[in-house]
């Protein structure tokens, strides 16, 4: 291994009640390349992408980001530190236009606040310009600049989840986590949804991906992390990932005696 | 070309709208409509505050009229009991029910949908009772009169006809401030949050901060809404602070459409209109047909009575065009 490492975890631990949805979980995930967290359903993989975004407070351990602890850090924090998401079921802000999403993007990184808008001051002008700017070029990266004044939600669900990386492309990111980015796409829209990925990482920015589809996972990542019944069970290269017994067996259900 | 033709109509409509409003408060024009003016004047300055908070940030509050009432009253108390200068006193009633808003914000968003619902009307009970019992400050159930009329200089404000105008000028002011503030970052932040709330965290959005934010500022325009209101009056008491007034401030909002500022006038104005002319005869049953009209506007246009009256009007006219290119 070489390289640096960005994210890291220790001992991770969530526990809901009784239910320990992930138990000591140790990560270093390296910077500039594409990790992907594999695993059955229940696995804990959406837990460790809440916990890394700071949706749920952690039980237990630390998670460290490019050094710095980050357990205390509010969730809206960690975008501007440059952590941000794209969720399962989008989250697209149904009541704008596709560039005015990528536009809420901008939010971290511009600056103007209530006063400066509602008297409309030189500098409210010159950072919406900007915003605006910023954010069209965003929406073009990933292909939906015709779409910019299109209702967010008439689009179709694969422009959606590109809209939606692009929103969390707008804020600059250091660290990007997709959570099931190819979740109800066809063939096609894969293909585009794999290239973007690429893209992303090529522009430095370190990609973290849970993802059930295995051509999809194996395709992409250079690093990939197995995550079950909240443990991890292995870790590696895709090939060696794919020849794993306890993989198999964690997958399969196969006895392993 | 087309564009610039359209522009100009857009021009005249908007001059034709002004000029109407200027000409209502003359007795040869609408003159016996002033005082009916000055309400909806009033009551639309709360609306736009209830729209950016219920429409763009998607919170709910039944309990606007408590910021109304707190203004209307710090208002009274200060310029009439301790002689302050009406302006002065409006000024201080803005900044205490803006910083109160804003300290009873931070626990009141703990709670999301109908608990944030029911936490607003228990404030709005709560200011109600006290507006009421805090007899030796505030008058009791008989309320207060002989509250000082604002003036600039020698100019005092002691006609309606006067009135008329400084009510709208505040009116103007602030819905052009709060129409600059939807069309900007922090009018996306708030809209980002009606949409999802995950999502605007997700992106470096301080939900909590804005939604208290949002919330203060919509204090502050129903405080001076109330400031104006006893200054306008010259008197003022609980009744016009209970809860049917939040109930009838939430169906101003609705029917305005709660996600356009201008629609503010609409519903402010149908409501008032509705209340002060028609509903008069139905007493105390006034209460279902809100209710009423509430649950119809929520369940068959629930973006608005005015975005839908808009949506219809465009669609009347794209037909008309279409009907007009046909050979």
């Amino acid at each position: 291994m070489n390289g640096s490492v960005i994210l890291e975890t220790r001992n991770l631990t969530k526990a809901f009640g009784g239910l320990i949805a992930l138990d000591k979980v140790d990560l270093s995930i390296e910077s500039g390349k594409i990790t992907a967290v594999i695993g059955p359903n229940g696995a804990g993989k959406t837990t460790l992408f809440n916990l890394i975004t700071g949706v749920y407070p952690v039980s237990g351990g630390e998670i460290y980001f490019q050094g710095a602890l980050l357990n205390k850090v509010p969730a809206h924090k960690r975008a501007s530190l440059g952590i941000v998401r794209t969720f399962q079921h989008v989250y697209l802000f149904g009541n704008m236009t596709a560039l005015e999403n990528v536009m809420s993007g901008r939010h971290p990184r511009s600056s103007y606040g209530f006063l400066e808008a509602a008297l409309r001051l030189p500098k409210a002008r010159r950072e919406e310009e900007a915003i605006s700017l910023d954010a069209t070029k965003y929406l073009n990266l990933v292909g939906l600049g015709t779409h910019a004044d299109q209702d967010a939600l008439s689009l179709p669900l694969g422009q959606q989840k590109l809209l939606a990386i692009a929103r969390v492309l707008a804020t600059e990111p250091r660290l990007v986590l997709l959570d099931e980015p190819g979740a109800g796409l066809n063939t096609l829209e894969k293909r585009q949804l794999s290239d973007l990925i690429r893209n992303i990482r090529e522009m430095g920015i370190s990609v973290i991906l849970v993802e059930h589809d295995m051509p999809l996972v194996m395709g992409i990542a250079e690093w990939v992390v197995v995550l079950d019944s909240g443990q991890k069970i292995a870790e590696g290269t895709p090939a060696q990932i794919q020849k794993n017994a306890k993989v198999i067996a964690a997958y399969l259900g196969e006895d392993m005696e | 070309m087309l564009a610039r033709l359209k522009r100009n109509w857009l021009y005249l409509a908007i001059a034709v709208v002004i000029a109407f409003f200027i000409l209502i408060p003359f007795g040869w024009f609408l003159g016996q409509y002033t005082t009916l003016m000055i309400f909806i004047g009033i009551y639309t300055i709360v609306t736009v505050g209830l729209c950016l908070l219920m429409g763009y940030t998607g919170q709910v509050s039944l309990g606007q009229a408590a910021f109304f009432g707190m203004g209307a009253y710090i208002s009274a108390i200060l310029s009439r009991t301790y002689g302050f200068n009406p302006w002065l006193a409006m000024l201080v009633a803005a900044a205490m029910t803006g910083a109160f808003a804003y300290i009873i914000g931070y626990p009141i968003f703990r709670l999301k949908g109908n608990y944030l619902a029911m936490a607003t009307l228990g404030l709005g009970l709560i200011m109600w009772i006290l507006f009421r019992e805090l007899s030796q400050f505030t008058g009791g159930p008989d309320g207060m009169s002989g509250i000082p009329p604002l003036s600039i200089g020698g100019f005092v404000f002691d006609t309606s006809f006067r009135r008329y105008f400084l009510v709208w000028f505040f009116c103007l002011a602030v819905l052009l401030i709060s129409q600059n503030i939807v069309r900007s970052r922090t009018g996306r932040a708030l809209r980002a949050i009606h949409g999802s709330e995950s999502a605007a965290e997700s992106i470096g959005i301080n939900v909590t901060h804005f939604k208290v934010k949002i919330l203060a500022l919509s204090a502050v325009y129903a405080s001076l809404a109330g400031s104006l209101f006893v200054h306008h009056l010259r008197f003022v008491s609980p009744q016009s602070f209970d809860f049917l007034a939040s109930v009838k401030l939430v169906v101003m909002a609705v029917i305005g459409g709660l996600a356009s500022v201008w629609g503010a006038i609409f519903g402010a104005g149908a409501t008032r209109i509705l209340s002060d002319e028609i509903l008069l005869r139905f007493g105390e049953w006034d209460v279902i047909i809100y209710g009423l009209i509430l649950v119809l506007v929520m369940i068959f246009m629930p973006e608005g009575l005015f975005v839908k009256l808009k949506e219809v009007f465009e669609r009347l006219r794209l037909r008309y065009r279409q009907r007009g290119t046909e050979p």
